[in-house]
C-alpha cells in the first residue's frame, strides 16, 4: 500500500552546496513524524519542498499517490506553523484564524462556526479579539496552530514552532499539540533539534544529518538500536570509546580496547570490518561502577569492564553523575540511579571498576573523534 | 553618569539652561510671526500698536493666494499618490528582488536627495523648457516626484525589511495567491511605512521652493512661489498671515501623524 | 561523551527568503522616471558646460580664473563652515538633553525641534528677515538695553545668512546625533565613573568619542546641504555677497550664460559627491573598526 504522504528521493542543491540529499520517507495517515537533526542538516529545506516554497532539484512528493510538485503553494491545502511568529500583525486573533477561510470565500456562518471551534481547540477564548502584538510567544504559536488547522489540511507542517519559547512553556504547548493531534487526527510533520521534544511528541523520528536521513524509527528503536554513531550521539546520552575491531560474526563483534582488554558479544552496526578502527558506544545509565578493591572479575558475571579514575561526582537528586577517565585518558560519564548498590563510598581521585552487560555495548565503524 | 539626568549635578542646570535658550531660539521666530500677523502695523513694529484681522482679509481677498494654494494642493496630492505608488513598487523590487545591479539602482534612487537642489532645479528648468513642460502642472508633479521618491522609497523599504517574509509565505500556505497575500497581508502590515512615505512626499512637494521658482510661469504658481515673489517685493504682514496659516497646517499634519502612530501601536 | 544539547546556531534569519523572485519589473517605473526626469536633464546641463558658447573647456578655465567666482566659493565655504560649527555647538547639548531628559520633557523638546523643522521654509526665513531688519526687534532690544547706539547691519549680509541657515540646519544636526547617543550604553559612563573618571574626563574620553559618528554624520550633512543652499542666502543675503547656488541661478536666469552656469553646477556637484564619498568611507571604517 502506498503511504499517505510519500517523499521520494528528494534532493536540493544550491550551486555547489547540497542542502538535502536523497531523502525518502513514507508517512501514514494521522501519523506524527518528527525530523530531528542539528542546525543546517536539511530539515527545513525538506519541509519547504513539501510546502512548495522550494522546488527540489530531484525527487517527488506525493499525497495519496498524486504528485503535488506542480501545485502552487496556495493550492496545496497544506497547513504550516513556522519557527518565527508569522501572525498577520494587523488582524486580531479571530481574524487571523479566519483568514484561510476568507481567501477561500467560504460563507460567513461557516467561517464563524469554524473559527469558534478552532479558538476553543487552541484554548484562545480569552484573547480572541487581541492583536498579535498583545500576545505572548506561546499564545502566538497557538494562534498560528489554529490558523493552520482551520481549513482541515490533510498535512500539517511545523518547523521548530517552539524554539523561541522557554522550557516550561514549551512543555505546556507540546502537551497541547499532542492533544490537538489526537483530537483532529491530522498528519503532522514536525521539525526540531530538541531530542526530548522529539521523543515526547512523535510516533516516529527521522534523524537528519548533513542533508540525509540517518535512521527512521520509533523513539525506542532509535535509542536501543541506533544505526549510526551519529544517531547514537544525538538520541540519548552516550559514552564513546575508541577501539579496534577484532572479529565480526553477523551482528556480534569482538573488540580490543586501547588498554588491551578484549570485549566480545558487542552489537555491531553498519559496515564494521575486522581489523579496522571503531567506536564503542555505551549508555551512561547502563554502566555500573564500583570500588576497584572489591575483587570480582568481569568474566564471572558475564560483563565486560575496565579500570578508571574518578574525576568528579555530581549528586543530581534521582541519580548521581560520575565523570571518570580511562587509563588511556578518555573521559566517560556514568549515571547511577539513586539507591543502586556498589557505588557507596567512592570519592574523587579514587580508582574504580566500571562494567556493563555485553549486549548493552554497540560498536560503530566511524572513529571516536569523528 | 553623564547619561543619568539626576546624577549630573551642576551640569544638569547648564544643560537645561541651554535647552531653554535653544527652545526659545527655535520657537520665537514662529510665535513672533503669528503675533505679527494679528498686529496692526504695516511696518511690522513689535509690539504692535494694535490688533487686527486685516492681513487675513487681504489674503482672502487676493485670488492669487487662493489659486496658488489650490495649485500647491493639487500638485502635492498628485505627487503623494505617484511617489508612494512608485515607491511601493520600487521597494518591493529592491528589498525582495535578486537582480544584477540592484545596489546601483538603489543608489540611483537616492541621488536626488543628496544632489544640491539648485542643480536639479536648473537642469529641469532647461529640460522642461526644451520638451514643452515648463510652467505646466505635469512638470511640477514630475519634478517633485523625483525629489520625493528617495524619502518614500526609504520609508517603505525600511518597513518592508522589518516585515518578515515568512508572514507572507504563511498567507500563501493558508490559500492566498501571491498577489492576494501581498494585498491582504503585506501592504496592511507595512502601512506605517506607506503612511510615512505619503506624509514625506506631500510635505516635500508642498514646501518645495527652489525647483518651483524656476518652473513657475506667471499663470501657474505654487504657494511657495507666490510667497517668494511677494517677499522679494516687500515685507508685508500678509506673508505673516500666510505663514501662520501654514504653521497651523503643519501642526495639523504633525498631530495627525502622532495620532496615527499612537493608533497603530 | 556527547552532550544533550545540540549546537543551535540560528542561521535562518541571515539566509535569503526561500521564495525566489527577480523583481526587476517592480523597480522599472521608478527607474524610468529617475532616468528621464533626473539623470538625463542633469547630464544635459553638464554637457552644456563644455559645448556653450563653443565646444571646449573655456567655461572651466573661466570658473577657475574669475575672481568673482572665487569670492562666491569662499563665501560659500565660510558660511557653510560657520553654520556647521555653530549648529554643532548648539546641537550637541540639545541631543544630549533629548537622550537623558525624563520622557515628558524630552517629548516636548523633541516636538519643538520637529515643529521648527516642519514649519514652512519660507515662513521661517520671513520671520528672520523681519527679526533681523534695521528696525527689527533684535536691533530695538539691543538699542533699548543701551548696548548699541546705531542698528547693527544684521540682514542683507553674511551675518543674516549664517543666523538664518543655522536655524534651519539645527534639526539636521540634532536628529543623527540623538540616534548615535541613544545607542550609547549608560552603563558605560557609570563604569567610567567607577573607574575614577571625573565628569570632564568621562566626557572627553567616553561620551565625546562615542558620539563622534553622529557628529561626523550630522556635521557633514549640514555642511553639504549648506554648500548648495539657495533660498535663505537669496532672501537674507546681500547682492554683493552671493553664495554658489545664487551664482548658478543668476548665471542661467539673468545672464543666460548656460555654459558657465553648467560648469559651476558641475563644480558644486563634484564637491557634494566628494564629501559624501568621504562620509561613506568614514562610516565604513567606523564599522570595520567595530568588527562587523
Ligand atoms: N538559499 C540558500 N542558499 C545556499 N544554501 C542554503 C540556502 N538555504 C539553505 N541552505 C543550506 O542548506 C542546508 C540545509 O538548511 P536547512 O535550513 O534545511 O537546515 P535546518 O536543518 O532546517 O537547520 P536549522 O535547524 O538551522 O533550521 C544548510 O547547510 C544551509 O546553509
Ligand atoms: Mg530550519
Amino acid at each position: 500500500m502506498t503511504p499517505f504522504l510519500d517523499i521520494q528521493n528528494i534532493k536540493k542543491t544550491y550551486g555547489a552546496t547540497v542542502a538535502v540529499q536523497d531523502v525518502t520517507l513514507g508517512i501514514g495517515r494521522g501519523e506524527f513524524v518528527t525530523f530531528l537533526g542539528p542546525s543546517g542538516s536539511g530539515k527545513s529545506t525538506t519541509l519547504y519542498v513539501i510546502a512548495g516554497f522550494l522546488d527540489p532539484t530531484e525527487g517527488d512528493v506525493r499525497i495519496q499517490g498524486q504528485s503535488i510538485l506542480s501545485v502552487p503553494s496556495h493550492k496545496r491545502n497544506i497547513g504550516m506553523v513556522f519557527q518565527r511568529y508569522t501572525l498577520f500583525p494587523h488582524l486580531t486573533v479571530a481574524e487571523n484564524v479566519a483568514f484561510p477561510l476568507r481567501v477561500r470565500r467560504r460563507p460567513n456562518d461557516e467561517i464563524e462556526r469554524k473559527v469558534a471551534e478552532m479558538v476553543r481547540l487552541a484554548r484562545l477564548e480569552t484573547v480572541r479579539d487581541r492583536l498579535p502584538s498583545q500576545l505572548s510567544g506561546g499564545q502566538q504559536q497557538r494562534v498560528a496552530l489554529a490558523r493552520a488547522l482551520v481549513y482541515d489540511p490533510p498535512v500539517l507542517l511545523m518547523d521548530e514552532p517552539l524554539s523561541a519559547l522557554d522550557k516550561k512553556l514549551r512543555e505546556e504547548i507540546q502537551y497541547e499539540i499532542r492533544r490537538i493531534h489526537q483530537e483532529t487526527g491530522v498528519t503532522i510533520l514536525y521539525v526540531t533539534h530538541d531530542q526530548e521534544e522529539a521523543l515526547r511528541l512523535s510516533d516516529r523520528i527521522a534523524v537528519f544529518s548533513q542533508g540525509r536521513i540517518d535512521q527512521i524509527g520509533t523513539s525506542a528503536e532509535l535509542y536501543q538500536n541506533p544505526a549510526t554513531r551519529f544517531v547514537a550521539g544525538f538520541v540519548g546520552n552516550s559514552d564513546f570509546l575508541s577501539c579496534r575491531i577484532d572479529r565480526v560474526e553477523g551482528h556480534s563483534a569482538r573488540i580490543v580496547l586501547p588498554d588491551g582488554a578484549c570485549v566480545s558479544g558487542v552489537r555491531s552496526h553498519g559496515t564494521v570490518r575486522a581489523g579496522s578502527e571503531g567506536t564503542l558506544m555505551l549508555r551512561p545509565e547502563r554502566v555500573r561502577i564500583r570500588n576497584a578493591a572489591s575483587n570480582t572479575t568481569p568474566s564471572e558475571n558475564g560483563a565486560a569492564g575496565l579500570s578508571v579514575t574518578i574525576r568528579d561526582i555530581t549528586f543530581l537528586g534521582d541519580n548521581t553523575h560520575f565523570a571518570v577517565e580511562t587509563d588511556w585518558k578518555q573521559p566517560m560519564a556514568i549515571r547511577v540511579p539513586f539507591g543502586r548498590a556498589g557505588a557507596e563510598g567512592l570519592a574523587v581521585g579514587d580508582r574504580a571498576r566500571v562494567d556493563w552487560v555485553a549486549e548493552d555495548a554497540h560498536v560503530f565503524a566511524e572513529s571516536a573523534n569523528g | 553618569m553623564l547619561l543619568d539626568f539626576d546624577r549630573l549635578g551642576g551640569l544638569k542646570w547648564v544643560l537645561v539652561g541651554i535647552g531653554i535658550l535653544v527652545s526659545a531660539f527655535l520657537l520665537l521666530p514662529i510665535l513672533f510671526t503669528v503675533a505679527l500677523s494679528f498686529g496692526s502695523s504695516q511696518w511690522l513694529l513689535f509690539p504692535p500698536p494694535g490688533w487686527t484681522l486685516r492681513w487675513y482679509e487681504e489674503l482672502w481677498a487676493d485670488p492669487r493666494w487662493i489659486t496658488s494654494t489650490l495649485t500647491s494642493l493639487q500638485c502635492a496630492v498628485l505627487v503623494t499618490l505617484l511617489a508612494t505608488g512608485l515607491g511601493l513598487l520600487a521597494s518591493f523590487g529592491l528589498v525582495r528582488g535578486r537582480f544584477a545591479g540592484r545596489e546601483t539602482v538603489r543608489a540611483l534612487f537616492l541621488m536626488p536627495m543628496i544632489m544640491p537642489v539648485i542643480v536639479v532645479a536648473v537642469a529641469l528648468y532647461a529640460f522642461f523648457l526644451r520638451i514643452g513642460l515648463g510652467g505646466t502642472l505635469i512638470g511640477f508633479v514630475l519634478a517633485h516626484t523625483v525629489i520625493a521618491l528617495p524619502l518614500a522609497i526609504t520609508s517603505i523599504s525600511n518597513a518592508l525589511e522589518r516585515f518578515d517574509k515568512a508572514i507572507e509565505d504563511a498567507a500563501i500556505l493558508c490559500g492566498a495567491s501571491p498577489w492576494e497575500a501581498r494585498l491582504r497581508v503585506t501592504i496592511p502590515a507595512i502601512r506605517d511605512g506607506l503612511f510615512g512615505a505619503a506624509v514625506f512626499s506631500f510635505l516635500t512637494s508642498w514646501d518645495e521652493v527652489v525647483i518651483a521658482i524656476f518652473m513657475a510661469s506667471p499663470t501657474l504658481q505654487t504657494l511657495p512661489v507666490h510667497i517668494w515673489g511677494t517677499l522679494r517685493q516687500d515685507l508685508t504682514p500678509v506673508v505673516a498671515a500666510a505663514s501662520s496659516l501654514l504653521l497651523l497646517f503643519t501642526l495639523a499634519v504633525m498631530l495627525l501623524a502622532a495620532w496615527f502612530r499612537r493608533r497603530s501601536t | 561523551m556527547s552532550s544533550i544539547s545540540i549546537p543551535n546556531r540560528r542561521n535562518a534569519a541571515a539566509r535569503p527568503p526561500p521564495v525566489p523572485s527577480s523583481g526587476v519589473s517592480f523597480v522599472l517605473p521608478a527607474l524610468l522616471l529617475i532616468l528621464a526626469v533626473f539623470i538625463l536633464p542633469v547630464v544635459m546641463l553638464l554637457l552644456r558646460s563644455v559645448t556653450e558658447p563653443d565646444p571646449g573647456l573655456q567655461n572651466y578655465r573661466e570658473l577657475f580664473e574669475s575672481a568673482t567666482v572665487a569670492r562666491v566659493f569662499v563665501n560659500t565655504f565660510v558660511v557653510s563652515g560657520l553654520v556647521t560649527a555653530i549648529a554643532l555647538l548648539i546641537g550637541f547639548p540639545i541631543a544630549w538633553l533629548l537622550v537623558i531628559l525624563p520622557k515628558r520633557w524630552a517629548d516636548l523638546l523633541f516636538g519643538i525641534v520637529i515643529l521648527s523643522m516642519w514649519t514652512n521654509l519660507l515662513a521661517r526665513t520671513y520671520a528672520w528677515m523681519v527679526l533681523l531688519q534695521r528696525t527689527g526687534i533684535i536691533n530695538k532690544t539691543l538699542m533699548g538695553l543701551g548696548l548699541i547706539d546705531t542698528p547693527l547691519p544684521l540682514v542683507n549680509n553674511l551675518v543674516g545668512v549664517t543666523i538664518g541657515m543655522t536655524y534651519i540646519m539645527l534639526p539636521f544636526i540634532v536628529l543623527p546625533l540623538v540616534t548615535t547617543m541613544r545607542a550609547i550604553e549608560p552603563d558605560l559612563l557609570r563604569a567610567a565613573a567607577l573607574c575614577g573618571a571625573g565628569r570632564w574626563e568621562a566626557f572627553r574620553r567616553v561620551l565625546l568619542p562615542l558620539s563622534l559618528p553622529g557628529i561626523a554624520a550630522g556635521g557633514l550633512l549640514t555642511f553639504v546641504m549648506s554648500l548648495g543652499y539657495f533660498v535663505t542666502p537669496s532672501l537674507l543675503g546681500g547682492a554683493g555677497n552671493m553664495m554658489a547656488a545664487e551664482l548658478i541661478a543668476q548665471l542661467v536666469q539673468s545672464l543666460l550664460n548656460w555654459g558657465l552656469g553648467g560648469a559651476t553646477a558641475f563644480a558644486l556637484l563634484v564637491l557634494t559627491l566628494a564629501l559624501y564619498a568621504v562620509q561613506l568611507r568614514l562610516l565604513q571604517r567606523g564599522r570595520s573598526q567595530r568588527g562587523g
